[in-house]
């Protein structure tokens, strides 16, 4: 008879990103030689102090909520057929996995190009100029 | 016990690593610098193991690094025969001290007044950093090169070890009060001003020794020889890297190996635990730096656990009401903002 584990076995935990590491252009540190303090201070030592008027606090609110709706957008895309527009007019189409975190590639199967079926892709955002889909 | 965990691997050095040190905890987090043979110290934050800089100027193998309580200055020690000081929020090289042979260990004070540094040229130099003309003091007295040099006992006293000796010296006497004699060649050693234990390595040995008297605590035995090891802050854990490219973590109290980690490609010549204990990193002959979990299954850092019913992707009514904003203003600030929606983020992965 097997002796039951009484200590589960830890899971690893996934890792949100890699460590970044040197740009690779320069030697790095803060450009004005000053560090973000993890913790903020009181409120009052704030970029911008004065509340003046709704209109900034209102374009806040716009952007977070285009951000959200972006965000949800690329939720609805999973397992979704994307099609994408590249330059020199290239359209491909594939099926949409995943982001990562900055947005900066989109990881897609089964992806349409003019020389074949790529089974698994990662796009380049930056090279993508505009992409469409059917939820 | 061989586990599995998934560690941070940070990329960016071309030569071996061979020293690194945590700073303390600071407002900002706390910060992680790393000796490499390519001549280019790097800092880190911390947690996340994120390149914050390189610190330019030495003309040869960095064998040595430190960053003072606060993360405010980096000593570094080369084998260009100099020792540098540098403002670790600009990375200004603020300080060259001169010496006259290769320099592989330095250390600051707690107050950051003073550097200590040692070498091949088996001397102990004390430089007082507001005064950066005058001459350092030295202490003379080890037979072999210095390896590593560090402050002890609130900065009344030093410990030091060469080839086969480790040295306790009082500062302001500049005397030796204590030595210890090893058969083996020492390869590292760790000091923990809370409760002032010693840490050496020699051989396949882990010895923890007083760092007040010299005397022996308790030591343990590793599978393959060991170049470095650490102790948790808590004295909880212990872990220990070396020739066989694999980290173990050993309980301190009972000596028992708990896991073991495969990962580096080389051998592991620095292991040092984080100021909060939550991670190790270690550095290694092929040229990375590591961090692991102490406690695997954690989210902290860079370490997310993700539940099974965050993956589900179904679309969910957005959270945020827009509470003064119409739908014709937000079509009129997304047409705006409509190219950043494609622009990707400068950073370079690693």
């Amino acid at each position: 008879m097997q002796t039951p584990l009484t200590i589960p076995v830890p899971v690893p935990v996934p890792v949100l990103r890699l460590p970044w590491g040197p740009d690779g252009l320069s030697c790095g540190f803060a450009h004005d030689g000053r560090r973000a303090a993890l913790k903020p201070e009181v409120p009052a030592v704030q970029e911008c102090p004065r509340v003046q008027g709704s209109g900034e606090s209102q374009e806040q609110w716009a952007q977070t909520a285009l951000r959200e709706r972006y965000l949800h957008s690329l939720l609805t895309m999973v397992r979704h057929q994307v099609s994408f527009t590249w330059h020199e007019g290239v359209h491909v189409a594939a099926h949409f996995g995943a982001t990562d975190l900055d947005v900066a590639n989109f990881y897609v199967s089964q992806l349409q190009t003019p020389i074949g079926v790529q089974a698994e892709a990662l796009l380049r955002c930056s090279d993508i100029i505009s992409y469409t889909f059917k939820p | 016990m061989a586990m599995r965990q998934t560690p941070l691997t940070c990329s960016g050095h071309t030569r071996p690593v061979v020293d690194l040190a945590f700073s303390g905890i600071t407002p900002y987090g706390y910060f992680l610098i790393s000796a490499c043979k390519d001549g280019k110290p790097m800092l880190r934050q911390g947690d996340t193991g994120d390149w914050i800089g390189t610190f330019l100027g030495h003309k040869g193998a960095v064998w040595g690094a430190t960053l003072n309580n606060d993360a405010t200055k980096a000593a570094t020690a080369a084998a260009d025969f100099t020792a540098k000081v540098w403002d670790a929020v600009s990375g200004d090289e603020l300080m060259t001290l001169a010496h006259k042979h290769i320099v592989k260990t330095v250390d600051f004070t707690q107050d950051s007044n003073y550097l200590l540094t040692g070498g091949q040229d088996k001397l102990l130099r004390i430089y007082d950093l507001n005064k950066p003309e005058a001459e350092p003091k030295e202490i003379s007295g080890h037979t072999s090169g210095i390896k590593k040099a560090l402050w002890c006992s609130e900065d009344k006293q030093i410990l030091s070890a060469d080839d086969k000796t480790v040295r306790l010296w009082d500062h302001a006497t500049m005397t030796e009060v204590k030595s210890l004699n090893f058969n083996m060649s020492v390869s590292s050693m760790e000091y923990i001003p809370e409760g002032e234990i010693l840490v050496i390595t020699y051989g396949r040995s882990i010895a923890f020794h007083s760092a007040v008297s010299l005397d022996p605590i308790k030591s343990f035995e590793a599978p393959a020889t060991i170049n470095s090891a650490s102790l948790h802050p808590e004295k909880e854990f212990l872990v220990a890297g070396g020739e066989d490219f694999k980290l173990y973590k050993y309980d301190y109290n009972s000596g028992e190996e708990l896991e073991s980690y495969k990962g580096h490609f080389g051998p592991i010549h620095c292991v040092r635990f984080s100021p909060d204990g939550e991670l190790y990193a270690s550095g290694s002959e092929d040229g990375t730096l590591r961090l692991w979990q102490t406690v695997v299954g954690k989210t902290y850092g860079l370490w997310k656990c993700v539940l099974p019913e965050e993956d589900s992707g179904e679309l969910a009514k957005p959270k945020i009401g827009f509470p003064e904003t119409t739908e014709e203003e937000l079509e009129e600030i997304a047409s705006e903002n409509s190219d950043s929606i494609y622009s990707s983020t400068p950073e370079v992965k690693a």
